[in-house]
Formats: structure tokens, sequence, C-alpha cells
């Protein structure tokens, strides 16, 4: 039995190492691949080239949201559609559980539950200012509305659940809030094609700045900030989408169902 | 001559210097205090000095420091402002982590207080 299973590893390990011995070839990037990461570092903050830079000093959340932005698009529908099939999965939860009807006195001492207090707000703040600062420097909009996240998550686990549902954090409110960074999302993805339509010019959806062949776009900067047009809002959009989603899901899973 | 502002400088820098060197030391002290120590209470309180005298005065030292370092230009006062938020924060969340722990610990009565003299909130887990 054991030199069976013995001989089963050991096939399996050396017919990987077999399989990336000739996928080597495909998987290791060749040259041409830094000419595109030039491409990518020159093009994206650069005011000498007006019809190829994204006036975003921040190469990763350009290549994100503006380069390779349909994608990005996918991935934020396949966290919603998670997200969608957690709430389908303890949709009973909160027949089970009225909130009136539950203690919020519980959760750990007052200590931990002060400085739970103290601390939430500044998570919440250094959250915001990751997701809105994401077109200048490193973070974006995932990344805040996952910092943001964690406050609800401390409270959840400071106080309880019941805290914040009584505190009007329901799960109802969360998923209008991410609805609404949804929507936001897919406006401003489309918002170059509208104002194209309206003026009578070529223009594409997820365009951001102008190009050669279709002049339209959004100002990089506003009075002299930076905001690298669709960027911002989709780093904003982003965040709260992310954040409400998150709350959410935390929400959900530490609910407890009634024993049966 | 020197000046007042100079005078104030070389006090700066020389509690800046000291409060580095008494963190390294308090966190060499809570090494050995973690390896050593009985039981996980008296380990706990070894960390905890590791992140209060080992974390908080090295980091408000670093800001009295960094304030007379003239060759960083402005950039300065921002890693002395930053330094001090964060030892801020440690300095409160730090206490309310081993805390919390300490609570659970000895709420579930996973660890018991060994040696002991005296357990006032749960007889059951002294000796």
């Amino acid at each position: 039995m054991k030199l069976a299973e013995l001989t089963l590893l050991v096939t399996l390990i050396l017919s990987l190492a077999l399989m990336l011995t000739f996928a080597y070839n495909y998987l290791a990037p060749t040259p041409e691949v830094r000419n595109l990461a030039l491409f990518y570092l020159i093009t994206t903050y650069n005011p000498q080239l007006p019809y190829y830079t994204v006036n975003s000093p921040e190469a990763v959340t350009a290549i994100v949201w503006d380069y390779r932005g349909l994608d990005t698009l996918f991935e934020t529908a396949v966290f919603y559609l998670a997200l969608i099939a957690g709430l389908a999965l303890a949709r009973r939860l909160y027949r089970e559980n009225p909130v009136s009807f539950l203690s919020t006195n519980g959760g750990l001492s007052i200590i931990v539950k002060t400085v739970t207090k103290i601390t939430s707000p500044m998570i919440i703040a250094v959250g915001a200012s990751i997701g809105l600062h994401g077109h200048l420097t490193p973070g974006g909009g995932f990344q805040g509305g996952a910092t943001i996240a964690v406050a609800p998550m401390v409270i959840i686990i400071t106080f309880s659940v019941f805290y914040l549902l009584t505190r009007k954090v329901t799960t109802e409110k969360m998923l209008l809030i991410r609805s609404i960074g949804l929507i936001g999302i897919g406006l401003t993805a489309i918002s170059v094609f509208i104002i194209g339509l309206a003026a009578g010019r070529l223009a594409f959806v997820f365009q951001n700045m102008p190009k050669a062949n279709a002049p339209m776009g959004l100002p990089g900067q506003v009075n002299g900030v930076l905001i690298s047009g669709t960027l911002w809002f989709f780093n904003l959009f982003e965040m709260l989408a992310v954040a409400a989603g998150f709350t959410m899901a935390f929400a959900v899973l530490m609910l407890a169902g009634k024993e049966r | 001559m020197i000046s007042v502002l100079d005078i104030v400088e070389l006090i700066l820098k020389f509690v800046g210097l000291g409060l580095i060197i008494l963190g390294g030391f308090a966190s060499l002290i809570s090494a050995i205090g973690f390896h050593r120590f009985r039981n996980f209470y008296l380990r706990l309180h070894a960390t905890t000095i590791g992140t209060i005298w080992g974390c908080v005065y090295p980091l408000i030292g670093i800001s009295l420091l960094s304030i007379t370092l003239n060759d960083l230009g402005a950039s300065r006062w921002f890693i002395a402002g930053a330094s001090f938020i964060t030892a801020l924060i440690i300095l409160i969340l730090a206490p309310a982590g081993s805390h919390a722990i300490a609570r659970a610990i000895h709420k579930s009565k996973t660890a018991r207080v060994q040696p002991c003299i005296a357990d006032l909130l749960d007889k059951d887990l002294c000796g």
C-alpha cells in the first residue's frame, strides 16, 4: 500500500517536472517582453507623448484600469457573482436571527472595545487614502476597499455581528453600495464613448485619454491636480464596491444558524 | 558661538539615540524572557515588553533624531510625523491585543498559571 502511494507520488512529481521542462520554452519570457515593459514605463506618465500617455505615475494602476481595463471589469464581475452566491447560501439566516431579539451586550472586554472604537475610523481613513491615491502611489481601489473592510471585521470580532446590524450596517445596504460602485464602474467605462456620441466624434469603450484617431477623452488633470482621467473614478467606485462586498461577506459568515 | 537652536538639536539627537539604544536593549531582554519564562502569561508579558519598550520608544527616538538630520531636507518632517503616529497607534493597539489574548486564554482555561502564588479570577487554574 505504502509502495503504491510512493510510486504514485514519484510518478506525479516526475511527470510534472517533464512537463515543466518542455513548457519552459513557452513559460520563460522572451527578450521581446522587455520592449513591452519599456513601452508601459515610458508611456504611463509622459506629457510629451499626448496620444499614448495615461497621465498616471503609477504604472500598475494604469495597466490594470487602462491598458487592460476590460479584463479588470470582468474580474470585478466574477467577485460580484461570488458574493451573490455567498448571499444566496445564507438567505434563510435572517429569518432565524431577528435582530431585535438578540442581545448586543456580548463581545470582548471594554478595553478592546474602546481601542476598536478609536482605531476603526483610522482604518477607514487609511483605506480611503490608499484607494483615492491609487493613480499616484502603490495601491488602488481593490486594496483600499479591502483595507476599509478590515474595520467592520474588527468590529464584528470585538463587539458582535449584531452590533453592526443594529447600527444599520445591514447586508441590504452593503448590497446597495456595492451596486452603486458597480454601476459607477460601468458608467465610467462607457463615459468617453458617450461623450464621443454626444459630440459626434469617434470614441471607444474603455478609452481614457485622447488618441490620435479618437480625440475625445477625460482630462488628466483638474485644476493642476492629477486625476488620470477615468482611473480616479474607477478606483473610487471599485473601493466602494469592494469595501461593501467584503463587509457583506463577513457579516453573512458570522451569522449563526439555528441548531437543528 | 552656540545658539539655543543648536543646543536643542543636540539634546534631541542624544535623547533620540538613547531611546533607540534602549529599544534594542529591551528587544534583547524581551527575546530572552520569551524563551526563558515559565508559563504563558509571563511569556506574554515578555512579548509586550518587546512591543512597547522595543517598538514605541525607538520609534519616538527615530522621530526626535530625524528632526535633527538636516541633510534630509523637508522630508525629515514626514519621517518624524509618521514615526510618532506609528508609535502612538502601537501604544494603543499592542496592550489591547495582549489583553484580549490573555483574557481569552484564561477564560477558556487553555493555559494554567504555573508556578502560582494567587489567581483571584479562577482558583482552579492555580498551580
